[in-house]
């Protein structure tokens, strides 16, 4: 009858919110933003590719004078340039728009600079003078050196492959911190997105007086772990709507929107890194629901509950107050009490089992601690609902509910 | 029952038979409500159970216990066909009998066109109803109402009546917390009077009738009422009276008392102390208002 009660919650809970309107305009609100400036960045981007050939194809008219020797005519003339023999005629020319452009190259173009004269074609458009004097003299550079490879190497156009070792194995750097930090980034969304629903979630109950007609119908303890099910379905549902744009986004208009291109494949996925950072997403996440559900049940008003809301909040933001100590020096006494402290051990122990300095033995501790707290919250929880939440209009003493034997 | 230092009920122990209607009656404050809910688990009692047929009553999923709360409220932004269902559904209903049963009582409480609507778009009274449906769901063998009139106009205060006689008839046994008197003499077999947490008064209610009351005589008159040392005055405003025989007095002997001291009886009706009378009795508010 449990079991079949905690479904008949969970489906309860969890439709009430997903068929309410007020749930997808909050959801698709980020999606239909991400999409209105995907949207203004793909129209943007191909006006900006049709301005590129379109001046790539303008030709204008210019002149140069050269005092580097750098400049060859033959380049010049690919862009339509001819040479000036008196500067001051060229500037003229310009002002009276005999030409469009005049190019000053000085002796020395590493330290003085070139002077480039044009006529006004407005903001955008005057660029193409600045373009093409720099080409001319890049082109003319690299004739000087001679040799393409050389130039390329000159302009820092180099790859580098690098292996580092870990214990005499080869470590994957970046490639290996970035999937266990992933459920770093999971367990911020999950709070963020579900911690003022967990908060209000018993609320409701005593808001609306529901709760004697709960407690004689079924366990508390069904209401409540059927309500934490239903939230995470609900915040698994905001999340595919969340990343569901970006992902159509990244796979259908990646060279349109100038995404980069991420090469998954590279990743290493390192089995104790991610069996810890799961382990410590789902402790951390226990006892945050536990916390949250357990205020909800105490005080009366949704306003009150906010009060205690933000504490809970910093906690989890804290240890990046710190988090270069974490990466340059994991034990130092701050990154020891953040990895134990209940409420910044699961944030500080992901960024260090990312980081690759938590070792398997603080793992173990720190995992232990999240899911004891976790489920003594969740259990106080259920007996603050139980013994507590009768008390509609007011905060509930704590130490007086606590003081009564325990019978559930 | 302790609340910290105070202890509300004390000493309080009584039995509810099965099928019975059983009145729990108590000025506000009594302890009536923290009775029943230290009975079903929702306050810790300091001591004592709640047996029902020889087991002690723990809350648990699917019991056929009907609780009507005096906190009234269900989940007022969802439609009213939903939240019965779900309740239906964790009183051990399947979906389509919960919905089945919920379309049944609408149409019989004449809410029927109001079961896609969300509950705090209903009134008040409308509220109840919906409230009394879900107690009923299932049909419970016990079936607790704590003040179950409050709200209800005269005309849907007989239709909550008569709906609780029709649990009854089915064979629930019903524990009923009211104020209204009447309803308890009509539908009461026996009931408990609580005062200051202890049981005042508790058996049939004729025993308690006999016990507190005895026999009245409901007097229509004219002419001074005298003083006798047959019976007190209840209460008389010149053209009618309520006379409480002393102990050992005969009702003839007052009619002849009366009749001697010159008084024209047009109506001499001896009759059983109503309990709204005994209530009043044993609450002290008689005093101050013969008082008065």
């Amino acid at each position: 009858m449990a079991q079949h009660n905690l479904g008949t919650v969970v489906g309860f809970e969890f439709l009430r919110v997903v068929t309410k309107k007020r749930f997808w305009f909050a959801a698709l609100a980020v999606p239909i933003a991400l999409a209105a400036v995907f949207a203004l960045v793909f129209i943007s981007n191909s006006s900006t590719d049709q301005t590129a050939k379109a001046q790539k194809n303008a030709q204008f008219t210019f002149t140069y004078t050269d005092e580097s020797g750098l400049v060859t005519t033959a380049v010049a003339a690919t862009f339509g340039g001819t040479s000036a023999a008196d500067g001051d005629q060229a500037v003229a020319d310009v002002k009276n728009g005999t030409v469009d452009a005049y190019f000053a190259y000085p002796a020395d173009p590493a330290t003085q600079p070139v002077r480039v004269y044009g006529v006004d074609r407005g903001i955008f458009e005057n660029g193409k003078y600045d373009a093409v004097a720099r080409q001319i003299l890049v082109a003319g550079a690299q004739q000087t050196i001679g040799s393409p490879a050389l130039s390329a190497m000159a302009q820092g156009d180099v790859k580098i492959t690098s292996e580092t070792y870990k214990d005499g194995q080869v470590s994957g750097g970046l490639d290996t911190v970035i999937p266990p930090l992933l459920f770093l980034l999971i367990f911020y969304i999950s709070i963020v997105m579900l911690g003022n629903q967990m908060l209000n979630s018993t609320l409701e109950e005593k808001e609306n007086r529901v709760t004697e007609m709960i407690l004689t119908t079924m366990n508390p303890t069904t209401l409540i772990v059927g309500k934490v099910i239903s939230l995470f379905m609900v915040g698994a549902v905001q999340m595919i709507t969340f990343a569901l744009p970006v992902v159509i986004g990244y796979i259908f208009f990646r060279s349109n929107l100038n995404l980069p291109d991420v090469d998954l494949s590279h990743l290493v996925l390192e089995p104790q890194a991610m069996v810890v950072g799961f382990l410590l997403l789902l402790g951390g996440f226990l006892l945050f629901t536990g916390t949250l559900v357990a205020i909800g049940a105490m005080v009366p008003t949704v306003k009150e509950a906010g009060t205690y809301f933000a504490p809970l909040m910093i906690m989890i933001f804290v240890p990046f107050y710190v988090v270069s100590v974490i990466v340059s020096d994991p034990h130092a006494v701050i990154v020891q009490v953040f990895t134990y402290f209940p409420y910044t051990a699961s944030v500080t122990a992901m960024l260090r089992n990312g980081l690759g300095s938590l070792t398997l033995a603080e793992s173990g501790i720190v995992i232990v601690e999240l899911f004891g707290l976790g489920f003594v919250a969740l259990r106080l929880a259920v007996y603050l609902f139980r013994y507590g939440s009768i008390e509609y209009s007011k905060k509930l003493a704590l130490r007086s509910v606590l003081r009564r034997k325990s019978r559930a | 029952m302790d609340f910290g230092s105070q202890t509300v009920i004390r000493d309080l122990s009584f039995d509810v038979h099965a099928g019975e209607t059983f009145g729990f009656l108590g000025s506000n404050g009594s302890g009536k409500t923290t009775t029943l809910r230290a009975l079903l688990g929702i306050y810790q009692p300091t001591a004592g159970v709640l047996h029902i047929g020889g087991k002690v009553f723990e809350p648990r999923d699917g019991a056929r216990l009907g609780y009507l709360p005096e906190e009234r409220g269900l989940y007022k932004k969802e439609p009213v066909l939903d939240v019965m269902v779900y309740f239906g559904r964790l009183k051990g209903l399947s979906r389509d009998a919960a919905a089945a049963w919920s379309r049944t009582y609408l149409e019989r409480v004449s809410l029927a066109d109001k079961a896609t609507t969300r509950l705090d778009k209903l009134s008040g009274g409308q509220q109840q109803k919906i409230q009394l449906g879900v107690t009923i769901m299932n049909d419970p063998e016990l079936l607790i109402l704590d003040e179950p009139t409050q709200g209800f106009d005269p005309v849907n205060r007989r239709l909550l009546m008569d709906i609780i006689d029709e649990q009854k008839r089915a064979g629930a046994t019903v524990i009923m917390v009211t104020h209204q008197m009447d309803e308890v003499e009509r539908l009461c077999d026996r009931v408990v009077l609580l005062k200051d947490g202890t049981a005042e008064a508790y058996g049939t209610v004729e025993d308690v009738q006999d016990k507190y009351g005895g026999t009245v005589v409901r007097l229509l008159y004219a002419g001074p009422l005298p003083t006798s040392d047959l019976f007190d005055v209840i209460s008389a405003d010149g053209s009618s009276a309520e006379l409480a025989p002393r102990a050992g007095t005969d009702e003839t002997e007052i009619l002849r008392e009366l009749l001697g001291h010159g008084v024209a009886v047009r109506s001499f009706t001896p009759a059983r102390t109503s309990l709204e009378e005994i209530f009043l009795r044993v609450y002290g508010i008689q005093n101050e208002l013969v008082g008065v």
